[in-house]
């Protein structure tokens, strides 16, 4: 850990997501309004002693909107990435360990699947399945699990040529053995470093689901609805799009930049 | 010409100023665990003449010297003290044009390795061009020319040809020809070779080396030679320096420290190099025994396509990793077998322990093995490899002790209870203290790393262990050591042992008889006394007159073939 931080950008990362970590566990607590409460009077407001973040169209506090809203929000991008990452390790593993035509045939049907772009599969499946949170996360689920088998498949492949596994083999460990003690701990690298900056993708694509009305629905809190809600009176007040525009934006690049960092720690030729 | 390879000695009234002087020259990196001191305070100096070897093992600072005097270091490093100068000038006082400007026209290099050091996308004439047009001004059209005449120079037969080839399209001794065809475009003042055999085959190797010696006969150029191995140093150098932990420990002429060395690190390192004479085996074992096991007629064939296709593409003739092989090991025997690289020896040594499908037979314990699939558990435990690279045979998520206890668990060798006694008995085996085994594979050292290895071959109490170039990427006193533990280890449990590995000097110096493969097939196999008999297939006589033993002039066969710059 204290080698994740030692960076720059790792401590950037670090911090930005040590905030959304608060902001989830203590939003409720720490949100000094009630965020479904409409103050008529003070609607669509900038920046103010009472309202820190300002207000939107219903005038509704956005600081205290923004809190009650990171928890589906990120729950989004964990939950999608999570449910992404083990479907793409299981698929990815077995076509790397089976190898011949079983894996021929896995890796093609994904490059096709791969090739459309993640957003898009995401509102095909939206569309198939119907729209709401639990079939968003899934439709983004769906959308990941081709690009993290890829990955697994490839880690496992170089892995499985290592001469620690060769050795396995040789003295005649059961395939068992050698996928989970050999094999495995030493591919989650790369998956694990891919599936932490594939959350602040997911969190993009959520809020942009959002945003579509294909994702929460109101009157529920979500940082891309919010954004949809406040879109029609932009011209009027900024605040409404900006606060949780930012909001998704600092999610994202926390993600990110501890995913970069993470990836690094992971490189023997970047320690020391 | 005993030792043309080695010009004579100038004499020392004609030898004014050095070409290049190293002076108190100190080099540190920064690292985030703090200052790591690669080079500390250095002095040297290369005459016109007399080639210095730099001989130092690995991380003893050999290659941060090197790219010191080249100027071009990491960004982390930082130089305390001291000048570099070449010719009289200081290096380090230069500017970075003026160092552009010296750098392949006045100092250049040679690296290890060809097929890294040229670029894979530009043509090799183009590449030796660009050299000629940057530094002597030639136009494009007189550069290709002087290119063509500077390989011919080389030893390339069809320099025209060459000219237009890419990179992958020439041989490793080829492309080294091109880069050190380069490195002379310039007739530079000095030129750094840095350990630029190492990468290639034995034969090629000396061919390089013969090259090395011609063209600097011809054209009187002064080399700084940098290598691990003392061997060659003393057959091509005139002047040796010891490098060790960033210390010059000794240096001198090479008749005086290959015979009277000073230091006790030179002494030790002297003492590390294999010398064939110098036998380290126990008796040979009694030959009626019969044999443990026998190869008969494996092969094995990588380019066989999958089942379904396999009417499609028709087995390929040169996809051959092994050829109809037989041979036999016996109880209690080590054998060793030697080729270069792609001859087919790991791949024998994969078939042996199961990791590569084969066709053929393999008999060991009364019962016979015709494919993969038919080699079970009981096989596997009495027969056990250990592989070339101590980093990549570890599991670097488990714990010494978990390593060297899974055989023990496996096998059902001793009972739950007695396993961590063992485990602690097997490092003491290896001469490794017992605490090692709470540690991480990454905690050790290269040399540490391949003891556990071997003690976990030894741990399924084997009847054969395979050691596929087991001492091939560890440092000459490590390799020592690990080769003595090998022997002490084999002598103790009278395990047989398939040694394999590229080191003439030191397979003979262990093995009881010698296996020798070239492309796939095995053409040779006798015993060690034979060595020398008049029976050794041709193949067999090169390999050995390419690996002279180390230090002894009166057996030096060197340069009388110099000119057989097309060998086989």
């Amino acid at each position: 850990m204290s080698e994740l931080i030692r960076t720059p950008p790792g401590a950037v990362g670090a911090l930005l997501l040590a905030l959304i970590i608060v902001a989830v566990l203590f939003g409720p607590l720490l949100a000094p309004y009630d965020p479904q409460t409409f103050y008529t009077t003070v609607r669509l407001q900038g920046p103010s002693a009472d309202h820190w973040l300002g207000t939107d169209q219903f005038g509704r506090d956005l600081l205290s909107r923004l809190l009650h809203g990171s928890r589906a929000t990120i729950a989004f991008g964990l939950g999608a990435t999570g449910l992404g990452v083990c479907a793409g390790s299981l698929i990815g593993v077995s076509a790397g360990v089976a190898g011949g035509w079983v894996d021929s045939i896995i890796m093609r049907t994904l490059d096709g699947l791969l090739a459309v772009p993640d957003l898009l599969f995401t509102l095909l499946i939206v569309t198939m399945l119907g729209g709401g949170t639990g079939h968003a996360m899934l439709a983004v689920a769906v959308a990941f699990t081709p690009g993290m088998a890829r990955i697994a498949r490839s880690s496992v492949l170089s892995i499985r040529e290592r001469e620690y596994v060769l050795a396995a083999v040789a003295r005649g460990e059961s395939q068992g053995y050698i996928i989970l003690r050999e094999v495995i701990p030493n591919a989650i690298g790369p998956i694990v470093v891919e599936a932490t900056i594939r959350v602040s993708f997911a969190i993009m694509i959520g809020a942009t689901l959002g945003f579509l009305g294909l994702g929460a629905q109101p009157p529920s809190t979500e940082w891309g609805l919010m954004v949809a809600e406040a879109r029609q009176f932009m011209f009027r007040s900024p605040w409404g799009v900006a606060v949780p525009g930012l909001a998704i934006a600092v999610a994202a690049l926390g993600f990110n930049l501890f995913g970069d960092a993470l990836r690094d720690s992971f490189d023997p030729r970047r320690r020391r | 010409m005993e030792r043309a390879i080695v010009p004579p000695v100038p004499d020392a009234a004609q030898a004014p100023a050095p070409v290049l002087e190293i002076r108190d020259y100190t080099l540190g990196y920064n690292t985030p665990a703090g200052r790591f001191e690669a080079l500390k305070s250095i002095d040297l100096q290369v005459w016109r003449g007399p080639t210095l070897g730099l001989v130092g093992e690995s991380g003893s600072g050999k290659t941060s010297l090197a790219w010191a005097i080249m100027r071009y270091l990491p960004e982390n490093a930082v130089e305390n003290s001291g000048t570099i100068e070449l010719s009289g000038e200081n290096l380090r006082a230069k500017s970075v044009p003026e160092i552009l400007a010296i750098r392949g026209r006045r100092i250049s290099m040679v690296f290890q390795d060809p097929s890294t050091s040229l670029n894979p996308a530009i043509r090799l004439g183009d590449q030796i061009a660009e050299v000629l047009v940057q530094h002597r001004g030639l136009t494009l059209k007189e550069a290709r020319g002087e290119g063509e005449a500077l390989l011919a120079r080389t030893g390339i037969t069809r320099p025209a040809d060459m000219m237009l080839r890419y990179p992958h399209e020439a041989s490793g001794g080829e492309k080294q020809r091109v880069v050190i065809a380069t490195a002379f475009a310039c007739n530079p003042e000095l030129i750094i070779f840095d350990e630029p055999t190492t990468a290639l085959d034995i034969i090629t190797a000396r061919q390089i080396l013969e090259l090395f010696g011609r063209l600097r006969d011809e054209t009187g150029v002064t080399a700084l030679y940098i290598s691990h191995d003392l061997g060659l140093v003393s057959r091509i150098a005139q002047d040796v320096a010891v490098i060790h932990d960033g210390v010059i420990v000794e240096r001198g002429s090479c008749a005086s420290i290959f015979k009277a060395p000073r230091q006790p690190y030179t002494k030790a390192l002297l003492a590390a190099v294999p010398r064939p004479d110098l036998r380290i085996a126990p008796p040979a074992p009694d030959a009626s025994a019969g044999d443990l096991l026998s190869v008969e007629d494996v092969s094995v064939n990588y380019g066989n396509a999958p089942a379904l296709l396999r009417f499609l593409s028709p087995p390929r003739a040169d996809a051959y990793g092994a050829r109809s092989v037989s041979l036999g090991v016996r109880p209690g025997e080590i054998l060793g077998i030697v080729g270069e690289s792609g001859s087919g020896k790991s791949t024998l040594a994969k078939v042996l322990v199961g990791l590569q499908t084969f066709e053929g037979r393999l008999s060991f314990g009364g019962r016979a093995f015709t494919s993969r699939r038919m080699i079970d558990r009981d096989y596997r435990r009495a027969v056990q490899i250990v592989f070339q690279h101590p980093d990549a045979s570890l599991n670097p998520r488990q714990r010494i002790g978990t390593i060297l206890s899974r055989p023990l668990r496996l096998y059902d060798l001793v009972p739950p209870a007695d396993i961590a006694a063992r485990v602690r008995a097997l490092l003491e085996e290896v001469l490794l203290d017992a605490d090692f085994a709470a540690r991480y594979p990454h905690q050790l050292s290269g040399g540490e790393k391949q003891r556990v290895a071997i003690a976990r071959a030894f741990a399924a109490e084997p009847s054969l262990v395979i050691c596929d170039e087991i001492t091939s990427s560890l440092d000459v006193s490590v390799q020592a050591s690990v080769a003595r533990l090998l022997i002490e280890l084999q002598r103790r449990t009278g395990t047989a042992c398939i040694f394999i590995t590229h080191d003439l000097n030191l397979v003979r110096q262990l093995a009881h008889r010698i296996a020798v493969m070239q492309h796939g097939k095995l053409v040779d196999l006798f015993d060690i006394a034979d060595v020398t008999s008049d029976a050794r297939d041709a193949y067999t006589r090169s390999l050995l007159a390419a690996v002279p033993i180390p230090f002894d002039a009166e057996t030096d066969p060197v340069t009388s073939e110099a000119g057989a710059g097309n060998m086989p």
